[in-house]
């Protein structure tokens, strides 16, 4: 019995260059699981973005295009436009960090989800800006030490997170917004599960689709994988919540 | 067959654009561009072409780099202080290769300045704000029709050099009406099938990135784009020379400017001075060569601009003679009347050239 194989849309002979035990390896390969049972491998256009994310195409066996910082879901709105304008329905995702997506994108990317637009993003929130090593970004836990809070988030200098899941449940444009994470099979497999209707909701023009993902950060949170995930389960999951906050076919 | 019509130079775009088979454009309003915007939004919504009210310049520059990617004709407009919003997305599509047509019909600068016209981003657009090595290809009309003729080649040479390429009209031409034909596109259209994103159906998957982390392969690929810049001044370089065969004294300007500037030379054709006007139509890639070519035999280059003299080191890099090199200018507002440019320029002549 075959309980594990890699997904066709990666690419082979991939080795994933991501520090040991980040999430960001698990969340492509999860989207690559979904790309394979939705069979879209050869009708997707991908956006990556600045930030650990950019390496998405080193992975994934789709076409795709990098973003300038924060601009992904501008850049995606232009592919699945001008697609459409030519007679063609793409599959278009984002692949974000939640600095790029909700910090120097949030315009870019609150103005996709109002119009609507018929794309899908996924946002790895790690708390920190990752790749250039673990500042102080949107999604930065209250109390959470960072290389430029090092005494901890505090109201008087920083302010407080944003919660990127409700406030794009919030934009009428938007089908579909949840908030998962991936750190125990259960958890990998409802990611999967959401991602799939995320992407299908796409499929059938509903609109805006968004999947915030809980992700860990072991390098810039100076933990161990084991560690950063129960971190993510005891920690960041009362803060952040997981579940789907928007379902137009359920409201 | 279409007859000439009374066009301003903002619609003679937008209609050139459509003409010439543009299926996307991305834009958010400023004064003295927001027509093209407005009288695409109407077109394209008609034939459900791709039209997006951006939510900023930075927006609308990064749809065009997506729309880009798929192979489509693709436009953005703006100006001035909202151009230089676009500039890092510039940046990545001239390192991405590619074709995407940014309008910037100039106003007066810097900062938010205001709306009065000006010619104050020639350096903007020739040396470009944006971080790195690249160049975008910049073209500037002097007429309505030359809005529709330069709107055509700004799509071509895009696609032909996988490159942005800016139509740097101003304030002026973008406002003003006059007769100009809306004739077809002359350009063939450029096979993109080999790079464009469409899904990697039956052929390898295909990435469009800036990012290198190799420092042996960035370098490659910036020497590689240098070689297409190469290309682009070789063969790319246009200009309109009038009354420079005999020139002693040439005049330059570029865009709407050289208009009063030829009127300038018919004065002093009419008073014996042998004068001259040399404007480039391509601003980057400069004519250099050809700038250098008419030097030996003229005696003095007056540099007329609407900015601070911008061009002007330009022309100074071109001419290796000893020729004198003078410049007229102000920053901004109307533009210099013919009075005013001979009223400067007779001090300049009289000082060098005893014959006046
Ligand atoms: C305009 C711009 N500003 C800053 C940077 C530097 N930079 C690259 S990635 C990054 C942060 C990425 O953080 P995030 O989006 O949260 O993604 P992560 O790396 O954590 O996955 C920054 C600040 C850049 N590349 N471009």
């Amino acid at each position: 019995m075959q309980v594990y194989s890699t997904p066709k849309a990666i690419k082979e002979n991939s080795n994933f260059t991501f520090c040991p035990g980040c999430d960001h390896g698990l969340a492509i390969k999860t989207i690559a699981h979904v790309i394979d049972e939705l069979n879209i491998r050869e009708n997707t256009i991908a956006v990556a973005s600045s930030g650990c994310s950019v390496f998405l195409y080193n992975f994934l066996d789709v076409d795709c295009i990098e973003s300038p910082h924060g601009r992904a879901c501008a850049v995606a709105t232009g592919v699945k436009r001008a697609h459409k304008a030519q007679g063609n329905n793409k599959f278009v995702f984002t692949y974000q960090g939640d600095g790029d997506f909700a910090s120097i994108g949030l315009a870019e990317s609150m103005h996709s989800a109002l119009r609507g637009e018929n794309i899908t993003a996924i946002c790895i929130n790690n708390t920190n800006y990752g790749m250039t090593g673990g500042q102080l970004g949107p999604t930065t836990a209250m109390g959470q030490i960072t290389t430029t809070s090092q005494n901890g988030r505090n109201r008087e200098y920083h302010g407080f997170p944003i919660k990127t899941a409700e406030q794009i449940a919030q934009c009428e444009g938007t089908c579909f917004s949840a908030r998962v994470a991936l750190y125990d099979i259960k958890n990998i497999i409802n990611t999967k599960n959401t991602i799939k209707k995320a992407f299908e909701y796409q499929n059938q023009n509903l609109g805006f689709s968004f999947v915030e993902i809980l992700s860990s950060c072991p390098t810039n949170w100076k933990l161990s994988p084991k560690e950063s995930h129960e971190k993510i389960k005891t920690e960041l999951s009362q803060i952040f919540p997981l579940g789907v906050l928007k379902d137009v076919k359920n409201d | 067959m279409s007859e000439k019509e009374l066009l301003k130079g903002n619609i003679a775009i937008a209609k050139a654009a459509l003409n010439c088979g543009c299926t996307c454009y991305f834009g958010y309003p400023i004064t003295p561009q927001t027509e093209i915007g407005e009288y695409l939004s109407i077109e394209m919504q008609k034939n459900k072409l791709a039209y997006v009210c951006a939510e900023s310049e930075i927006a609308a520059i990064n749809m065009a780099l997506g729309a880009a990617s798929t192979g489509a004709k693709v436009m953005t407009s703006s100006s001035s202080c909202a151009v230089s919003l676009m500039q890092e997305t510039i940046s990545y599509a001239c390192s991405d290769e590619l074709p995407i047509v940014i309008v910037n019909v100039m106003r007066a600068g810097p900062g938010q300045g205001y709306i009065f016209p000006s010619q104050g981003d020639y350096n903007q657009a020739t040396t470009g704000g944006g971080n790195g090595d690249y160049h975008t290809i910049v073209l500037s009309p002097t007429n309505v029709q030359e809005c529709i003729d330069l709107t055509y080649r700004a799509f071509y040479l895009a696609q032909k050099y996988r490159n942005p390429v800016i139509l740097l009209a101003d304030g002026l031409l973008g406002q003003m009406a006059e007769p100009a034909e809306l004739i077809d596109n002359p350009y063939p259209q450029i096979d993109n099938s080999n790079w464009r994103l469409d899904g990697a159906k039956s052929r390898p998957s295909r990435e469009i990135h800036s990012l290198e982390v190799n420092q042996n392969k960035l370098n490659q690929h910036i020497i590689n784009m240098y070689k297409k810049y190469e290309a682009i001044e070789k063969d790319e370089c246009d200009f309109e020379e009038y009354l420079c065969e005999d020139a002693e004294i040439i005049f330059t300007a570029f865009g709407s400017l050289a208009r009063h500037v030829k009127s300038v030379c018919n004065y002093y054709r009419s008073k014996g001075v042998k004068a001259g006007l040399f404007r480039p139509k391509t601003l980057y890639p400069f004519p250099y060569r050809k700038l250098n070519d008419l030097s030996k035999k003229v005696k003095i280059f007056i540099d007329v601009e609407m900015n601070m003299g911008q061009m002007l080191k330009d022309i100074r890099l071109s001419i290796l003679s000893n020729a004198k090199i003078s410049f007229i200018g102000k920053p901004v507002g109307n533009w210099l009347k013919e009075e005013e440019i001979i009223n400067a320029a007779d001090n300049i002549i009289k000082e060098h050239y005893a014959s006046i």
